[in-house]
């Protein structure tokens, strides 16, 4: 018996509730689909789009860029020393607790309204879950490789180059998938907070205005951008290890 | 279970692994205590020499601290007192004379079969890629795998990734080979055939090995010299001498009366540690 998969379904079945329930309401409440599409166009066409989609994916890029190198350290140092592990651990598990768009309105005192304040959101949201990953992939690596490492002569850094990198190279993956969502959702919240332009912002001023179709244009576009990401990148990158990692 | 031809290497490639075949490093034990906790001792003045060369046994029953010993070797443990020493210099894990081949293989599973063997080559970065290459390919000939240099240690029987992980060691040229129980894992026909093989090895490459087993029949077949260890807290029960012919091959070798006399002895003495325990 071969198991029927009804992935492919999933989209055509959303947009088929949605224009359902569109029909039921009017239309400054819940436009439907192509109502939205037609507003993409729009958006599109004045170049309003690519403005505000290349201002939310730049913020993006310098707070992930950022975070993961904040993670990396962190992870690396929790990994290598008991004694950072213990001390850190507390401030993780708070840092985490936080829901980082509460950082927003000091962020803002800070740094004032612009690129920065949005940025540091985005790193603390990426940062902490990151690193745990980070090193909890450090810590899984398996004491008897480490040890043929020293034996065939590797020192602290190629230990760390040749061996707890590529050993942990499925948690690193697994740690950037996760950070990239944090961020992104992060992002959001905190366009919407603060910004002049942005995704969320686009999202939050059609919220003001009244314009829902404005609203589910932005929508969408944050869920797919979310999507794309994580399906032409991240997972590309896991497939490459793949083969060893299920051995 | 493995199945493979065992090819034997031409001579050429050997001498290309091993430049100078200075052969065996004398290695000494002197005087060694050691205790985890500082009261209770697991071994006390152990005293423990290799001639240049030589093939010590290390056997004993389960529970004598065969595996502290062989971290107190490798100097992955310091001991608390007392000296070991390889050639005169104090032993730590990075030494580029000692090799060590573990009870499970530990080959890098990111890495194929070639770059596995290449690993350690690459750590001390003297040679140029080429050069590395050709060293392990010529090491991974010794041990009859030059056919599987571009699979990943997965794809390997147990008995393939143990020959592995000794042309990984074996292409530093290590003039000392520690080996922890290095066949235990294996079935009965892929370990009786590679102990023949290491031990062809060992003839040409003329390193000095210790070998810890718990096995009576294996180390008597591979040794120049039995060591029994005896239950910790102690040091070395006695010793004998291993005086059959060499080569050594499988068949012929156990069924000399001498290899059955001389297994009889050990498993006497083995009884007679357990039951004083």
């Amino acid at each position: 018996m071969q198991t029927r998969l009804y992935g492919w379904a999933a989209f055509p079945a959303l947009l088929l509730v949605w224009s359902v329930a569109a029909w039921n309401l009017p239309p400054y409440v819940l436009p439907q689909p192509w109502a939205v599409a037609a507003e993409a166009v729009r958006w599109l066409d004045s170049g309003q789009l690519a403005a505000h989609v290349g201002a939310s994916l730049l913020r993006e890029a310098g707070g992930f860029a950022v975070a993961v190198l904040g993670a990396l350290a962190l992870g690396l140092a929790g990994a290598l020393s008991q004694g950072f592990r213990a001390f850190s651990a507390p401030l993780t598990g708070l840092f985490m607790a936080i829901p980082p768009i509460a950082w927003a309105p000091l962020s803002m005192i800070f740094f004032g309204l612009g690129y920065v304040a949005i940025t540091m959101v985005i790193v603390v949201a990426a940062l902490f879950p990151m690193a745990v990953t980070v090193q909890e992939g450090f810590l899984a690596i398996r004491n008897g490789n480490l040890r043929a490492a020293r034996v065939l002569g590797a020192r602290r850094w190629q230990l760390i180059r040749y061996v707890y990198l590529p050993a942990s190279l499925p948690f690193l993956t697994a740690a950037l998938r996760i950070g990239f969502s944090q961020a992104w959702r992060a992002l959001v919240a905190a366009e919407m907070l603060g910004a002049s332009q942005g995704i969320g912002w686009m999202v939050a001023m059609g919220g003001q205005i009244g314009n829902a179709t404005q609203v589910l244009l932005g929508v969408a576009i944050i869920g797919m951008t979310a999507w794309i990401t994580e399906s032409l990148v991240f997972r590309r990158i896991e497939r490459r290890y793949r083969h060893w990692h299920l051995a | 279970m493995d199945c493979e031809i065992l090819t034997s290497p031409s001579d050429s490639r050997i001498g290309a692994l091993s430049g100078d075949r200075s052969g065996g490093a004398a290695f000494q034990v002197d005087g060694v205590d050691f205790s985890y906790d500082g009261t209770h001792p697991v071994f006390r003045s152990l005293a423990l020499t290799a001639r240049p060369g030589e093939f010590v046994a290390l056997l004993g029953p389960s529970g004598c601290g065969k595996t502290t010993l062989l971290n107190l070797l490798s100097g992955f443990l310091p001991p608390s007192s007392g000296r070991i020493t390889i050639d005169g210099e104090t032993v730590t894990p990075e030494m580029p004379a000692l090799g060590y081949v573990f009870q499970s293989p530990q080959l890098f599973p990111w890495l194929d079969v070639l770059d596995n063997v290449r690993f350690g080559l690459r750590m001390t970065g003297r040679l140029r890629d080429a050069e590395q290459r050709d060293k392990a390919m010529a090491a991974l000939a010794l041990v009859g795998l030059e056919a599987a240099a571009g699979k990943f240690p997965h794809q390997l029987s147990g008995g393939m990734q143990q020959r592995v992980a000794l042309a990984r060691v074996l292409v530093l040229e290590p003039r000392l080979l520690l080996m922890d129980e290095p066949f235990a894992a294996l079935d009965a026909i892929t370990r009786a055939t590679l102990n023949e093989e290491l031990l062809r090895l060992c003839g040409r490459l003329g390193q000095t090995v210790l070998f810890i087993t718990h096995d009576v029949e294996e180390a008597v077949f591979l040794a120049d010299r039995v060591v029994l260890l005896d239950i910790a807290p102690a040091g070395i029960h006695s010793e004998l001498a291993i005086d059959l012919p060499r080569p050594r091959r499988l068949r012929e070798t156990r069924r000399l009366e001498r290899f059955t006399t001389l297994t009889d002895t050990l498993l006497e003495r083995i009884s007679a540690i357990v039951a004083a325990a």
